[in-house]
């Protein structure tokens, strides 16, 4: 089967990842033509999975800190269009190529071809996918990790393990979403995963050696569960969180959600008398019912020797994960002060006008503009900085270059949401409580002197989050939620950060304009493609209109309706009553009478 | 105070018994006052004792259902009633509504006869049952003499089962020492304003208070019917959402937009008893979430019965229903909406005929039929 084939490939190539064989920078090309294959990788249900150059899963990129690289895309799917973001990585000085469809680029239709070309200059554990409505939970995601010559950590491990964690559905995206956003799903239950996935299969083993260090890199590379990993008999060393070396931190168990990437040393005990297990089980919080039968445990073993048995992990009574909060980054950079522009984002969900739920960031739902945002940015020119030509659906947000910037989350929904901000890692200064409610900026407890950084972190149940960067990078860079229900149902701001230097320093390939035409899709002016009156956003997109409050016109005409009949009613059956009682009626009751005393006796 | 009275057990006790204690009063003081102990003293016995067992039976019934239902929740953990629910509020709406429709138009027909005839038509209720009649016939006849017992038994069944109901889904975060308290006043209560509606009927002029009550009646059964079309239209939209919609609170995804006239956000009568809105749907059929079917229902209700009671009186004072012509002389025709009496009253005070007269009114409207031609 090529699905095992190709994991016995995966992880051969990892456990011979090469150091120090590289020094210059170099280029590397990939050619991938996005195709449909057929895949079954719990075993449970083959299903159209989209892959590339016809294989699934996807390849790993493994690329080297420094390198340039290239990515020549075909869409070969037939009837999809896509893009590819490459997650966590910065994209300084080439936002075009950070892949979000309606954001910095038009979808790459059938048929069309799209250049992705870049270079790396972070190192550690990143992860690419599919960024447009749906596509990644469908096939289109993989891992890709940037080697660092120079990392901290270099020499402390001698081999390098990949594990990639993923929910998995049986059902296609397409079909799935338009149940999710639907009359029928008012409480927007989002559809829950069939399975849990590690490395793209389950029942991994890892072969190890006794006595000596692996550096372990894991990223969930799932569309909505988060997942809890442990090792049994065995302490994880976290080194690295999304792309950031971090000083040690000991954990024995790791909690990580969607997009979330961790880097762990783990050193092999001496003896080969037994084997290990590991288990990532998906957290079911997130789940608004769990369906009966679902296995949310993926198991997979440390083998120290393969004669010897697999033993099954026990059971836990409790989850007690390593709160990443306790990291600090190993750069020890300190905490931003003076913050010069706070975004603050209250996000809930509701329900609008078409009985569907949908997600909503200060009460707007993400709506696709009709102009891709950069594209908008790049062709207004002066009145790129107003906030008004992206849309009124699009949680637009204009930033002025090398400040710094606060995010206050506010998260006024009963579940856990991992928010994810394209082209920065920001500094994690703060994650309330569940149930505390809105940030209070006077009083809220002690930020950390060095927080932690990464590219994506949750927010507990009605809590909130802040977060700070410096805008130091000209782009358009989305900030959401990595569910991608929720990126679905519009839980997307759109940061347009240094609009005019960004018209100095990009310029867009014709293969990018291309595909814009090949798809009808406008690529110039604001929001509703206006290039005439840049504050007319005439037809630009919008969202569902909301629900009707309470009493519109036709439910007080159907009150006053309701309550006249009545009272007419009782008019009518008062005025008989008075009325005195005809003979007719007197004539029955004496036919009754009578014909029952004939019967009597 | 949370511990020893639950407030939404107080208010769901209070309105399920609240309208069970109105119709079975104004039952209760109809007959006093029609017959009363002192006029017929033994058909007057025979039917209080008919509403009272309605009433004892239709409770013990919905105990041991309501008690079968919480055990099976707890023993099985599944609340199997839950996925019918709607279907039985909405028969057995459907199914009060109409008898109290039939039965409001007979009492205040009734009420405008003289005493004597009162007296006499309830005992011609008590006579022995004609063999020959037809299966339709007999049925009505039965309906008739036991409708003091149907009415009361189908209102506690269906108000007990729902009290049941409710107070098992409220019962599930509430600690058992809030119950007795609660329960015991919301039926106290209750009682207690079907109590007054009984003094007041028995002072009151019978026309009068028959009036009033009639008017009553018919408002509630306006809103039972309404109710009736709510809860169907109601388990629809549960299977489609896939669950319990009034599990999501009374706001959005509780309800089809599509079928919306209108939607408030308070005021839902499924939720903790509803409060003094609860009280309001159990009278007046209130809804915060109303629909297209259920407002129609309401509104149609009451243009049949408005063109019920204007064609009863038409025929009472022409002799003959409307859009008919009048039949041959000496033929008169009675109502039909209210039962089986309508025959040819003046045929038979001279040729008696008992095949004849077991005919309903269809075959009364039929050999008018042939007699107009």
């Amino acid at each position: 089967m090529a699905l095992s084939l190709s994991n016995f490939l995966y992880s051969s190539l990892l456990l011979l990842l090469p150091f120090g064989l590289m020094a210059d920078a170099a280029t590397v090309t990939f050619d991938w033509n996005v195709t449909w294959v057929r895949a079954n990788p719990d075993g449970k249900f083959e299903r159209p999975t989209m892959g590339i150059n016809n294989q699934w899963p996807l390849p790993l990129l493994n690329i080297t800190k420094g390198d340039n690289v290239i990515i020549n895309i075909n869409n070969q799917l037939g009837n999809q269009s896509t893009s590819f973001h490459f997650h966590g990585l910065f994209m300084n000085g080439t936002t075009e190529m950070d892949g979000p469809v309606g954001a910095t680029q038009c979808g790459i239709p059938p048929g069309s071809s799209f250049t992705y070309n870049f270079t790396i200059d972070q190192p550690g554990t990143y992860w690419y996918h599919a960024h447009q409505r749906g596509r990644y939970p469908d096939g289109l995601r993989g891992p890709l990790l940037v080697n660092d010559l120079e990392s901290p950590y270099l020499g402390q491990y001698d081999e390098e393990v990949l594990l990639t964690l993923s929910d998995w559905y049986h059902d296609e995206m397409p079909e799935l979403i338009a149940k999710f956003i639907s009359v029928a799903n008012p409480t927007g239950a989002e559809p829950v995963p069939n399975s849990a996935l590690i490395n793209d299969t389950q029942n991994v083993t890892v072969s190890v050696q006794p006595g000596r260090t692996y550096l372990f890199r894991m990223v969930n590379m799932g569309a909505f569960a988060s997942q809890y990993f442990w090792i049994e008999g065995h302490t994880m060393t976290i080194v690295e969180v999304d792309g950031v070396y971090t000083e040690p931190a000991e954990a024995s168990m790791i909690y990580l959600t969607a997009a979330q990437r961790y880097s762990f040393l783990l050193t092999t005990k001496n003896e080969i008398s037994s084997n290990f297990a590991f288990v990532a089980s998906m957290d079911h919080d997130l789940f608004d019912k769990v369906p009966e039968g679902l296995n949310s445990n993926t198991t997979g073993w440390l083998v120290y020797d393969s004669n010897v048995e697999r033993p099954t992990p026990a059971l836990l009574d409790a989850f007690d994960a390593f709160d990443d909060f306790n990291l600090v980054p190993q750069d020890g950079q300190k905490l931003l002060t003076n913050v010069d522009y706070v975004m603050t984002l209250d996000m809930k969900m509701d329900n609008l006008g078409d009985g569907a739920n949908y997600a909503f960031f200060n009460d707007v739902t993400y709506v696709r503009p009709k102009v891709p945002t950069l594209y908008t940015a790049l062709s207004t020119g002066a009145s790129a900085t107003d906030v008004t030509i992206y849309g009124g659906n699009t949680n637009a947000f204009v930033l002025a270059k090398d400040e710094v910037i606060e995010i206050v989350l506010n998260n006024d929904d009963p579940g856990k949401h991992p928010f994810h901000l394209h082209g920065h890692n920001f500094q994690a200064v703060l994650r309330s409580d569940e149930d505390t409610g809105f940030y209070d900026p006077v009083n809220h407890t002690a930020f950390p002197a060095v927080p932690m950084r990464r590219d994506t972190v949750w927010v507990k149940p009605n809590g909130h989050i802040v977060l700070r960067f410096t805008s130091d990078n000209p782009g358009v860079w989305l900030f959401h939620c990595h569910i991608e229900w929720h990126v679905n149902s519009g839980l997307v701001a759109t940061i347009i950060e240094a609009p005019l230097e960004m018209q100095k320093t990009i310029s867009i390939p014709s293969d990018h304009w291309q595909v814009c035409r090949d798809s009808q899709t406008p690529y110039a002016g604001n929001a509703a493609g206006n290039t005439v009156d840049l504050l007319d956003l005439t037809g630009e997109n919008k969202s569902p209109a909301p629900l009707p409050a309470g009493f519109t016109a036709k439910g007080i005409v159907a009150l006053v309706f309701s309550i006249i009949s009545a009272l007419l009613g009782m008019v009518v059956i008062s005025w008989y009553g008075v009325a005195p009682i005809g003979t007719s009626e007197l004539q029955s009751a004496e036919k009754r009478i009578a014909e029952a005393g004939t019967e009597v006796k | 105070m949370v511990n020893v009275f639950s407030v939404p057990v107080f208010f769901i006790c209070f309105r399920e018994s609240l309208e069970t204690s109105i119709i079975v009063s104004v039952l209760l003081a109809f007959l006093k006052q029609t017959l009363g102990p002192e006029r017929e003293p033994r058909v007057y016995k025979r039917l209080v004792r008919q509403v009272w067992w309605g009433i004892i039976i239709g409770i013990a019934i919905s105990l041991c259902v309501g008690c079968g239902m919480i055990g099976a929740f707890y023993g099985l953990g599944k609340n199997h009633f839950s996925g019918t629910e709607d279907i039985w509020e909405g028969t057995f709406g459907l199914l009060a509504a109409l008898i109290i429709t039939a039965m409001g138009a007979a009492l205040l027909r009734v009420s405008k006869l003289q005493d004597k005839w009162r007296v006499k038509l309830a005992q011609a209720l008590e006579a022995k049952d004609n063999k020959k009649r037809s299966a339709g016939d007999r049925f009505k006849r039965w309906a008739e003499k036991y409708a003091m017992f149907l009415l009361p038994f189908i209102t506690v069944l269906r108000e007990g089962l729902e009290a049941v109901v409710f107070i098992g889904g409220v019962g599930l975060a509430t600690p058992a020492s809030a119950f007795p308290l609660a329960v015991m006043c919301g039926i106290g209560a209750g009682c207690l304003v079907g109590y007054l509606v009984y003094r007041g009927g028995n002072v009151a002029k019978l026309q009068l208070f028959l009036i009033i009550s009639t008017c009553f009646l018919y408002l509630v059964a306006a809103g039972l019917f309404s109710k009736a079309v709510w809860f169907l239209e109601n388990n629809t939209w549960n299977h489609v959402v896939g669950g319990d919609a009034a599990e999501t609170g009374a706001g959005p995804g509780s309800y089809d937009i599509r079928q919306s006239v209108w939607h408030i956000n308070f005021g839902s009568p499924l939720l903790n008893g509803g409060g003094g809105w609860g009280v309001f749907n159990s009278i007046l059929g209130w809804q915060n979430s109303a629909t297209y079917g259920s407002v129609l229902a309401y509104n149609l209700y009451w243009v049949a019965v408005i063109c019920g009671f204007l064609a009863m009186r038409y025929n009472e004072a022409k002799g003959h229903w409307p859009l008919m012509k009048p039949k041959a002389k000496r033929i008169s025709e009675s109502d039909a909406a209210s039962d089986t009496s309508s025959q040819q009253g003046e045929v038979i005070a001279e040729t008696y005929e008992p095949k004849k007269v077991s005919t309903d009114f269809d075959a009364a409207r039929s050999s008018a039929r042939q007699l107009d031609a």
